[in-house]
């Protein structure tokens, strides 16, 4: 139930700045997701939240309070591990009522509001067992549980869902979303799974290398990626990237992308400030190919490879040099096989300069 | 074998009748090897074997036996085997082998362990080994004389006498008080004389010259009386005169006196040896007189070294030739000219002009032979403790000699009377019959038969296992077991049934709590494991929490450093620290003094071992050092257990550094440190090197724990198995019965738990 301001924050382990110059602003009671590639500095900005490592420099603001140098117990905050980290030597019980107990409170309040958790999550027959005598979704839940028993103004989660099996992730994660919903405490929710991502977030933030590439709502992030990698890091298959120059529409006023190889040109709808002659990189997304009428498409597909997935098949194939894949629905894409060469229509294409990486609107 | 047994359960269609397979064949047979070689070993004993002679010598003493050895061969003696043994282990290793018909058939002691050989029976007269009375010294004809029989041919002589300084003393006063009056003219920090003063054995030089001895009458308690009670006076006047050093032993009278702190030192002939080349300038000089004495000399003891023939020797005439030739003039001259001792013997001149040998020659004249009956022994211990209580002013004279006297009466109280065998056969019968009846049973039942075939196999694996741990472990718990109901000395003890229990848990009819009574020892014995334990506890923890921060920079230098005190040997350590608690030369009396130089103070140095508290807290601190790195490495390992993110998840719960070592680090490694912790109780409880060497149980016993008062009932008063196997008993139970109390109560509490959770699952319907 706070506001959570992180402005500037560098993080440095000895000489290697792991975090280089973080801005995130998350709204009271949003849901925040940060993602990003293994290593990118998640875990530790996360960290460096609920106060487990000091920033290097820049500040932390919870609601009004400045807490850029206050210890984790003085920070208001709960955090939802990976490996769950229960007390190995206590019960359920005795792990959800742990943090009450420090803090005081007396035994009726904790018992209250222990079993009140409990009952929420499903844990009351679990309440006797030690921590080893869990499954890997029970403990799971009790470290949620152990997170909520104590109200605090601010969740963090890092990667909670990752040492679940997919299906039992799928349904956690839905939970999860449900109970924020219900107490409407702001979170901050670290993962490196897309799908999570676009699920549960209000608010995405992308990291990469340290830097804040790109944030906004997960949908805005998806439709407009600021860059090639956000681009590339967000959806499933990933974007296809073939690379291209612009040449002039011959006798036109439009622009034209050579792909790859230059075999194959396609064209390009305006962009501001685009001439021809341009590196760039086209990114197509695999569900953006739409199969289509023979001599209908704009570019046609020579399919080395078939994955069928029940209600669409991926279509893996070269085009200009470069490997695309395309999504295709089952119905319509019936009857494709290895050395097809099909049709496709491209409904929406991205342009990023090859350079910088930066997308060209 | 046995597998079709196993396979489809058709026991029927075994063969009933087994040959043994290869394995128990073989055990078969070293079986009836072993016992063919042990009936055997008995007549493979032939006539031409070499006579067997057992010594405790070495260096010169041992070139000059050699040397008259092999003359004996060479002018056509019998062949002779020689065996140098340790000087400790002696009188066991005859107890052990002579009486089973083996061992030597003639040996080298000193005279004072005749009684005890002679009422083991493994010594006899020595016959015509023995010349006559003429060639030898009456002292030492005396020495090896019980009953007016003549148990062993003397060789050598030994006592003590006065080492003088002749850099710091010309002349020697004629007289003891002489001699103190010296010392104010003396260098700072120079003694005008170091002995053991507070040693029986120093003492009885003095006690001599009272008319006193260790042993009376009919092995009465001798240090008792007027001349007791003058004779301790008379060192305490000594000492406060600063004439004598309070505290010396031996190691520090040699110390002392090579470097010039002493003017004069009593000692033996082995102090020479130990001054080796030294530049001192001494000389040897006979014991003074003593004014209080009404001018009597100085009695020291005197130790007769003699040939003594095991009763099996004494029957063959060339056992006996040897040992009058051993014991012949020629051989005294070899001795004294090689190994510079004093002879026995009357008849061979002292080298012209030799002051040393001539001066040990004249003491022994006026030395009064130690006492060889057992009760000699027993006397040592309560004399000692006598003299030191009394040195440290706790009680005066006659009190310290009177209770004394009464700790050697206790100590030689007759023993049970014997009792009947009957109960222990009845309880032994009836086990029997109980185990016979299971056995019955189960083999009746029908299981017995498969059950023990399927087994078969298993014990192939286990067998050489179950034997070892049977004979090293089992066999000598069920001796000691047994021996506990014995009672007596070992050859003419008899059965007395459960008495040394009782005499032991009834304080031997004294009050509970009375110094040395079995309850105060034990309660003893108690702080002794819980505040070693604590102390353990406390240090090895902090310590392995320390190292295992990962900032700690040099880790592996400080752990290295810190498990060292685990990898010295532990008597070391407890020697070590023993000579630093002395009260006028060990290192904390050193750190006090600098501390004194330093900021002007003025502490005492503390007499360590006079108190109960100081002396406890010396053990104590010797084996805090000792045990603290077993339970820092056992930290160590158990702090990996912690996992990281645990103690993250608690800091961000709330807990503070404190907290999170209170309540998850210090809970998480509970249960590693808990067998940890009982074996060094259990360490602690037995650890008798410790409490032997560094305190040696003073003040006046009060230090020892159970084990080393049985140690001192087996091996320092009469030899007391029984009753010292009785004590060895306890213990073991008592640490038994600790330990099954400690499995029990985990093993419910884990039951507890399994039952809690398979209730959880049964209520839950196993979701998830
Ligand atoms: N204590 C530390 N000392 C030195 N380097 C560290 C430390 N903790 C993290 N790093 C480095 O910082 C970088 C970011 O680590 P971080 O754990 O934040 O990654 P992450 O984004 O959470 O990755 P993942 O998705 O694999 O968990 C990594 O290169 C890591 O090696
Ligand atoms: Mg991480």
């Amino acid at each position: 139930m706070v506001a959570v301001t992180v402005s500037q924050v560098t993080k440095r382990f000895g000489a290697t700045e792991v975090l280089k110059g973080i801005d995130i602003q998350v709204p009271d009671g949003h849901f925040a997701v940060l993602v990003g590639p293994s290593g990118c500095g998640k875990s530790t900005l996360l960290r460096c939240l609920a106060g487990l490592e000091e920033v290097t420099s820049g500040s932390l603001t919870f609601g009004e309070r400045d807490v850029t140098s206050l210890q984790p117990r003085d920070r208001d905050v709960a955090m939802v591990f990976q490996s769950y980290a229960l007390y190995p030597h206590l019960s359920v019980r005795e792990n959800l009522a742990f943090g009450l107990k420090l803090r005081k409170t007396d035994a009726a309040t904790i018992k209250a509001r222990v079993d009140e958790v409990a009952e929420m999550l499903g844990l009351g027959p679990l309440l006797g067992r030690l921590p080893k005598a869990l499954s890997g979704g029970q403990r799971q839940r009790v470290a949620m549980g152990r997170a909520i028993v104590r109200r605090p103004a601010l969740f963090l989660f890092d990667e909670p869902l990752s040492n679940l099996d997919a299906a039992l992730r799928a349904q956690v994660r839905v939970d999860i979303r449900k109970l924020h919903d219900q107490l409407g405490a702001t979170s901050v929710y670290v993962t490196h799974d897309q799908v999570e991502a676009m699920t549960l977030a209000d608010v995405m933030f992308v990291l990469n290398g340290g830097v804040v590439e790109q944030s906004g709502r997960p949908l805005e992030v998806y439709e407009a990626p600021a860059s090639r990698f956000v681009a590339g890091f967000l959806g499933s298959p990933a974007m296809n990237f073939i690379a291209a120059t612009t040449v002039a529409e011959p006798g036109g006023e439009g622009l034209r992308a050579r792909l790859g190889d230059g075999s194959v040109t396609i064209a390009l709808p305006p962009r501001d400030g685009l001439g021809a002659g341009r590196s760039v990189d086209v990114g197509v997304r695999p569900h953006d190919l739409e199969l289509c009428a023979q001599g209908e498409g704009d570019i046609e597909l020579t399919v080395d490879f078939v994955e069928l997935l029940g209600p669409e098949i991926h279509a893996h194939g070269v085009l200009a040099g470069t490997k695309v894949v395309a999504c295709i629905e089952t119905s319509a894409g019936a009857g494709i096989g290895i050395g097809a060469v099909i049709p496709l229509k491209i409904r929406r294409l991205h342009l990023f300069d090859r350079e910088s990486g930066r997308t060209l609107r | 074998m046995g597998k079709r047994g196993i396979i489809d359960g058709r026991e029927n269609e075994e063969p009933t009748a087994r040959v043994p397979g290869p394995a128990y064949a073989r055990i078969a047979s070293l079986l009836v090897g072993a016992a063919t070689l042990l009936s055997a070993a008995p007549a493979s004993a032939d006539e031409d074997a070499p006579i067997q002679l057992w010594h405790a010598y070495r260096g010169a003493e041992e070139d000059a036996l050699a040397a008259i050895v092999a003359r004996h061969e060479a002018t056509g003696g019998a062949p002779v085997e020689l065996l140098a043994l340790p000087y400790d282990a002696f009188g066991s290793k005859l107890g052990a082998s002579i009486p089973l018909g083996e061992g030597p058939d003639l040996y080298i002691d000193s005279h004072e362990r005749l009684g005890d050989y002679r009422v083991r029976e493994i010594v006899a007269p020595v016959g015509d080994a023995f010349e006559g009375e003429e060639g030898f010294r009456d002292n030492a004809l005396a020495a090896v004389t019980l009953d007016g029989e003549i148990w062993g041919v003397p060789l050598s002589q030994k006592c003590v006498a006065l080492y003088v300084n002749q850099g710091l003393l010309r002349e020697v006063p004629a007289t003891l008080e002489g001699i103190a009056a010296l010392q104010p003219g003396l260098p700072e920090g120079v003694f005008a004389l170091a002995y053991e003063a507070q040693g029986a054995y120093a003492h009885a030089a003095l006690l001599g010259a009272f008319g006193g001895s260790m042993l009376g009458p009919e092995d009465s308690f001798g240090f008792v009386g007027e001349p007791a009670i003058r004779s301790l006076d008379l060192v305490q006047s000594l000492i406060d005169r600063g004439a004598v050093p309070n505290d010396a032993d031996g190691a520090l009278v040699t110390d002392l006196f090579r470097a010039g702190k002493a003017a004069t030192a009593i000692s033996g002939p082995w102090l020479a040896a130990d001054l080796g080349e030294t530049d001192v300038d001494y000389r040897v000089v006979q014991l003074p007189k003593v004014e209080a004495a009404g001018g009597e000399p100085m009695r020291p003891m005197l130790t007769v070294e003699a040939v003594m023939l095991s009763p099996h020797g004494a029957q063959k005439p060339e056992v006996r030739a040897l040992a009058k030739l051993l014991a012949s003039r020629e051989a005294a001259e070899i001795r004294q000219a090689t190994a510079h001792t004093l002879t026995a013997r009357s008849d061979v001149p002292l080298p012209e002009g030799d002051a040393f040998l001539r001066a040990f020659a004249d003491q022994a004249e006026v030395a009064i032979p130690m006492p060889s009956s057992p009760a000699m022994r027993a006397t040592w211990e309560p004399a000692n403790r006598a003299i030191k209580a009394f040195l440290r002013g706790e009680l005066d004279a006659a009190a310290a000699t009177e209770g004394a006297r009464k700790r050697f009466d206790d100590v030689r109280r007759p023993p049970p009377p014997p009792a009947s065998p009957t109960p222990l056969i009845i309880v032994v019968g009836l086990m029997l019959l109980y185990m016979a009846f299971g056995m019955v049973r189960a083999a009746r039942s029908g299981d017995l038969g498969p059950a023990l075939r399927r087994s078969l196999p298993a014990y192939r694996y286990v067998a050489h296992a179950v034997i070892a741990i049977g004979l090293l472990v089992l066999v000598p718990l069920i001796i000691g077991a047994a021996t506990s109901l014995w009672a007596g000395r070992p050859e003419t003890g008899h059965y007395v049934g459960l008495a040394n229990f009782v005499d032991i848990l009834t304080a031997r009819g004294g009050p509970l709590l009375a110094t040395g009574s079995f309850y105060l020892v034990l309660l003893v014995t108690l702080l002794w494991t819980l505040s070693n334990v604590v102390l353990h506890l406390a240090l090895g923890v902090s310590l392995g929490l320390i190292l295992a921060r990962p900032t700690m920079k040099l880790r592996g230098i400080y752990r290295v450093l810190l498990i060292i005190p685990w990898a010295v040997p532990n008597y070391v350590t407890a020697l070590a620290w023993k000579g630093m608690f002395h009260r006028q030369f060990g290192a904390v009396t050193g750190l006090i003094e600098g501390l004194n130089r330093a900021f002007g103070l003025s502490m005492e140095p503390i007499a360590w071992f006079s108190k109960f508290s100081t002396a406890f807290t010396a053990n104590l601190a010797t084996n805090v050092w000792l045990g603290f790195p077993f339970m820092m490495v056992i930290t160590l390992g158990a702090l990996t257990a912690v996992p990281g993110d645990v103690l993250e998840a608690a800091e961000v719960d709330g807990a503070t550094r404190w907290q999170r070592l209170w309540k998850v680090t210090l809970p998480i490694i509970r249960p590693t440190m808990l067998p940890a912790v009982v074996l060094g109780a259990i360490w602690t409880f037995n650890m008798f090197n410790v409490v032997f060497l560094v305190s040696g149980g003073e003040p006046d016993g009060t230090t020892d724990i159970l084990v080393s008062e049985a140690y001192r009932w087996a091996f320092t008063r009469e030899a007391q198995y029984g009753y010292a196997a009785a004590y060895a008993v306890l213990i073991f139970l008592m640490l038994f019965s600790v330990t099954r109390l400690g499995e029990w109560r985990a093993k419910v509490k884990a039951d507890r738990e399994a039952a809690a959770v398979a209730e959880a699952v049964a209520a839950s319907g196993g979701a998830h």
